[in-house]
């Protein structure tokens, strides 16, 4: 991968849901080009956790560094910052009174002022790159899942982000229609994006991950490679976790 | 709907004004054809075997109509900007903005709308500036600030429909706030909030009846002034009846034609 320069920097965030500690402390390197997979039983906090990088969720301490930017500092421009951030979402979150196309072109048009041709150029490719260019012109509701999803994968990348943000991609989908969306995001990956992705899919997790991260009751319990995760285990909790999903 | 991640159409329903007509009862023998049809064939039936004085009523009241739009139209504009920015208000996560949308909410909902149009009227009226107003303004700001309170709800309930995940997937892309509002949220509200826009409009219509105390010689006090020199109440009332009649269940097939319209992107 490329280097060892980090991209996102976590340090020791703290968020409650009112009683709930969703968060308890939470400290994470990222570095450019690295993917890291957080996997962990619901409730855990790993979407939230997810979700603070690019502040879709309040903090109550702690601070985190994207690319250079505390993006929980005040007078920190969140909306430029969330521009260099692609989110992908378990429920897709299509733009529905859009077109395909559309959805892709809006962004980079609204925010970057790249001229409607050229931006359109742009989103055929990565329609191409996600397997669905002949879908263009229609309505999101006439996706199947899968579709919708890979979809939404182009949508992020239209912006041309440096890190994508996965929030559980395959949750909603049926099982048949999980293999499309992660091998586009296998491609990405192979592409040396830098990616965060929150997920139930081990083989995935086995397959790409440089780390994986187990977080229960709102704390990070392990980190490890793939092979040491899935192996040796260090920590009780991921035993037993690891023995009642494998 | 069944795709998953496909938000479904919240209807509002406020139950006033016309029945708006929906796709399923399309067909020929349904209520709304059958009031029309019904209303428009006594009308003309009361016209040719009794014109006198049916044929002179029904050409007394078009002034009246026009008025009675005029004041609705006009109406309606106010409300909607009014019930947008309250709307807006009661959503916002500014404490002042909300607390004075919300008071005003408030305020408007408890006082019956004839109370309400005499008060602003006579207010308005101590005010120096707005003493040269013409009754057809005030009826008009009467109406507007009343009904902008049922509008801003209607404008909440529409922008609160929209799942939370538009605006997460608007944010995640870098749109601001405001861009969030204009570029996804609000062309989604649109349609849940447009039938009970137009349901408002057919109920603000025939509220409109009530400036006819304002000396805003609207249809029914076109009506009022023909049956006072006439003495033929009944059969006055009869037409001002139908001529409303007519009018509101016009409107309400025009609101349900724009609700199908503003549905394209669904599939069915």
């Amino acid at each position: 991968m490329n280097g060892t320069r980090p991209i996102i920097e976590i340090s020791n965030v703290y968020k409650f849901f009112g009683q709930l500690q969703a968060l308890n402390d939470i400290t994470l390197t990222i570095n450019a080009g690295e993917k890291v997979v957080i996997i962990g039983p619901s409730g855990s906090g790993k979407s939230t956790l997810l979700r603070t990088i690019n502040r879709l969720e309040s903090i109550d301490s702690g601070s985190i560094v994207v690319n250079g930017k505390d993006i929980y500092a005040r007078g920190s421009d969140i909306n430029v910052i969330r521009q260099e951030l692609g989110m992908v979402f378990q429920n897709f979150n299509l733009f529905p009174h859009k077109t395909v196309l559309d959805n892709l072109i809006m962004a980079p048009m609204k925010l970057k002022k790249i001229p409607r041709l050229e931006a359109k150029k742009l989103a055929l490719n990565l329609l191409d790159k996600v397997g669905i260019k002949d879908k263009a012109n229609v309505y999101p509701s006439m996706l199947s899942g899968g579709q919708q999803q890979r979809v939404a994968i182009a949508r992020a990348l239209a912006m041309n982000p440096k890190i994508m943000l996965f929030d559980e991609p395959t949750s909603a989908l049926d099982p048949e229609m999980i293999g499309e969306v992660l091998d586009v995001m296998v491609t990405l990956a192979n592409e040396g994006m830098t990616m965060v992705v929150v997920t139930h899919e081990m083989g995935f997790a086995r397959e790409v991950a440089d780390r994986i991260i187990f977080m229960d009751r709102g704390q990070i319990v392990e980190v490890g490679t793939p092979k040491q995760f899935f192996t040796q285990p260090e920590q009780p909790r991921t035993q037993k976790f690891l023995s009642q999903i494998l | 709907m069944t795709q998953k991640g496909v938000q479904t159409v919240v209807k509002i329903n406020i139950g006033d004004g016309a029945a708006i007509p929906c796709k399923k009862d399309s067909g020929l023998f349904t209520a709304w054809w059958l009031t029309f049809l019904g209303a428009i064939a006594i009308i003309i039936y009361l016209c040719v075997v009794e014109p006198e004085p049916y044929w002179r009523i029904l050409t007394f009241l078009p002034d009246g109509v026009l008025v009675t739009f005029q004041v609705t139209v006009l109406s309606i504009i106010l409300s909607l900007m009014l019930g947008f920015i309250t709307g807006l208000g009661r959503l916002s996560r500014n404490r002042v903005f909300n607390l004075i949308a919300s008071t005003y909410v408030e305020i408007i909902r408890g006082i019956p709308l004839l109370v309400q149009l005499f008060y602003i009227y006579y207010a308005l009226g101590r005010i120096n500036l707005f003493q040269n107003l013409p009754p057809l303004a005030a009826a008009v700001v009467a109406m507007g600030i009343c009904y902008g309170a049922y509008m801003g709800e209607v404008f909440r309930a529409g922008i609160q429909s929209i799942d939370k995940g538009q605006t997460e997937a608007a944010r995640s892309l870098g749109f601001s706030r405001a861009q969030t509002m204009m570029l996804v949220i609000l062309p989604q509200a649109w349609r849940t909030i447009l039938p009970p826009v137009g349901n408002e409009f057919i109920a603000l219509l025939k509220d409109s009846s009530l400036v006819s105390i304002l000396a805003v010689s609207d249809l029914l006090r076109r009506g009022r002034e023909f049956a006072s020199e006439s003495f033929l109440y009944f059969e006055t009332y009869t037409m001002v009846a139908l001529v409303y009649l007519v009018i509101t269940l016009f409107l309400s097939k025009a609101v349900s034609k724009m609700e199908q319209r503003l549905n394209y992107y669904e599939r069915d």
